[in-house]
């Protein structure tokens, strides 16, 4: 039975080998030489979660309703849509930056300061849009993969992205009060909105650090790899 | 001789059986096709089931197991998860990764058809992968702020279409899988995976 059996490890072994090689064409394997520092941030991170931001997330939830909470939700989106339109333009995405000013334009003005999505019911997709990819798509690798206090996943270049957003930001002009609330408020939204799917990860993942580090792995990877290909250099529309 | 012989037939009835097997099942439904009615036939019976609309349903596990289990091929779901790690697993710790993988994609997915009461799926495009077998089905899930894209990936074997992959939003969910698998068998091997596997699903 030797053969039979050098048969089935040959399927099997060719099996094994096409799952590996479909995986590595499409995304690198996560870099991070940091993992114990990032695990200790990580699970920090949960101990902040659990006694100061669910309780909060918990009261934003209870006090405001739904339709109320996406209000809020869009206005910020709508902030970002003219930070996604910036980065397509450095990123040579000509026709996408159009797209997102015309969003900003509408939401801002049918949308009555962006509160309603007008945009993408007249068919404006929203696109996302931020100044790592656009460091990735002008050539900059990713670096280590490091998991920042409160903020969660991110690498050395996204770091270095939203380190830049944050100086550039023009709600630098508001005054220090109104421009921590408003991060606040930002911050505790986009948390409110994550919580359904992290309690997903949680019960579906076996090693939530590794879990979560794929995930974001694979959507910046899927960022620039969308950005280089839309660009002006490209051959695909 | 006589035993030499036995392996050679075998072997070859094998090989003549894989051969035969796509023309038996050149009638079965396309890929996009059995997406689209996969939906419909989950979607309907959430929205004509108000017990269904509620997460937490023990009915929903029955709909899930009847639907939409058959539909996936959690062999080769699980032998991308384990890639490489796959070979160094006994064909009794294979099907018990397989049984647990599967036991708990389906207990920590299922809940989340509740919410296609107000949500819908629409089947874009369907675009053959590496051969005509292996087919990836774009869709979007429509009903909330932002659409979302899901990507089914396919593969047509003999028990017909099914799903091997779901891609949302680009993100695979197998290779984040992967990621996992492989660290947990390299830190306490296959058996440490078997046992969180386990541990996990409440064993």
């Amino acid at each position: 039975m030797t053969f039979i059996r050098q048969f089935v490890l040959g399927l099997t072994l060719g099996l094994s080998l096409a799952a590996s090689a479909r995986a590595d064409e499409t995304v690198p394997a996560p870099y991070d030489p940091l993992e114990s520092v990032n695990r200790a941030t990580f699970a920090l991170n949960d101990v902040i979660d659990t006694i100061i931001i669910n309780p909060l997330v918990a009261v934003w939830n209870g006090v405001l309703p739904q339709p109320v909470r996406q209000g809020v939700s869009n206005v910020f989106d709508n902030l970002d849509d003219i930070y996604a339109g910036l980065n397509h333009v450095l990123q040579g995405r000509g026709s996408q930056a159009g797209t997102d000013f015309g969003r900003v334009i509408v939401n801002t003005t049918a949308g009555v300061g962006g509160i309603f999505d007008v945009g993408t019911k007249l068919g404006l997709k929203k696109s996302y849009g931020d100044f790592g990819q656009t460091l990735g798509v002008w050539g900059f690798s990713t670096g280590p993969y490091v998991v920042l206090p409160l903020l969660g996943p991110s690498t050395l270049r996204e770091t270095a992205g939203r380190g830049a957003r944050i100086v550039t930001d023009a709600r630098n002009l508001l005054p220090t009060n109104t421009y921590y609330a408003l991060a606040g408020t930002e911050y505790l939204a986009t948390r409110a909105d994550a919580k359904a799917n992290e309690g997903l990860i949680a019960a579906s993942s076996l090693d939530r650090y590794v879990f979560v580090r794929n995930l974001y792995w694979q959507r910046r990877f899927n960022l620039v790899k969308e950005g280089r290909n839309s660009g002006a250099g490209s051959t695909q529309p | 001789m006589s035993k030499n012989f036995r392996t050679f037939a075998l072997a070859l009835f094998g090989l003549a059986f894989l051969a035969m097997a796509p023309s038996a099942r050149a009638d079965t439904v396309q890929p996009d096709e059995l997406v689209r009615r996969l939906a419909s036939e989950v979607t309907n019976a959430v929205r004509n089931d108000p017990e269904l609309q509620n997460p937490n349903s023990p009915k929903i596990a029955d709909i899930v197991g009847r639907l939409v289990v058959p539909r996936f091929d959690f062999l080769r779901i699980t032998q991308f998860a384990m890639g490489r790690n796959w070979a160094k697993a006994t064909p009794q710790e294979q099907k018990e990764i397989v049984e647990q993988f599967s036991r708990l994609l389906t207990r920590t997915y299922s809940n989340a058809i509740a919410s296609l009461k107000e949500l819908d799926v629409e089947v874009k495009s369907a675009k053959a992968n590496s051969n005509a077998n292996d087919v990836t089905v774009k869709t979007q899930m429509i009903g909330r702020p932002q659409p979302v894209a899901i990507d089914y990936s396919l593969i047509n074997s003999a028990g017909g279409w099914k799903v091997y992959d779901v891609t949302v939003e680009g993100i695979s969910l197998i290779a984040a899988y992967r990621d996992e698998f492989g660290s947990l068998v390299s830190s306490s091997g296959v058996s440490g995976l078997i046992d969180v596997l386990k541990k996990k699903n409440g064993e």
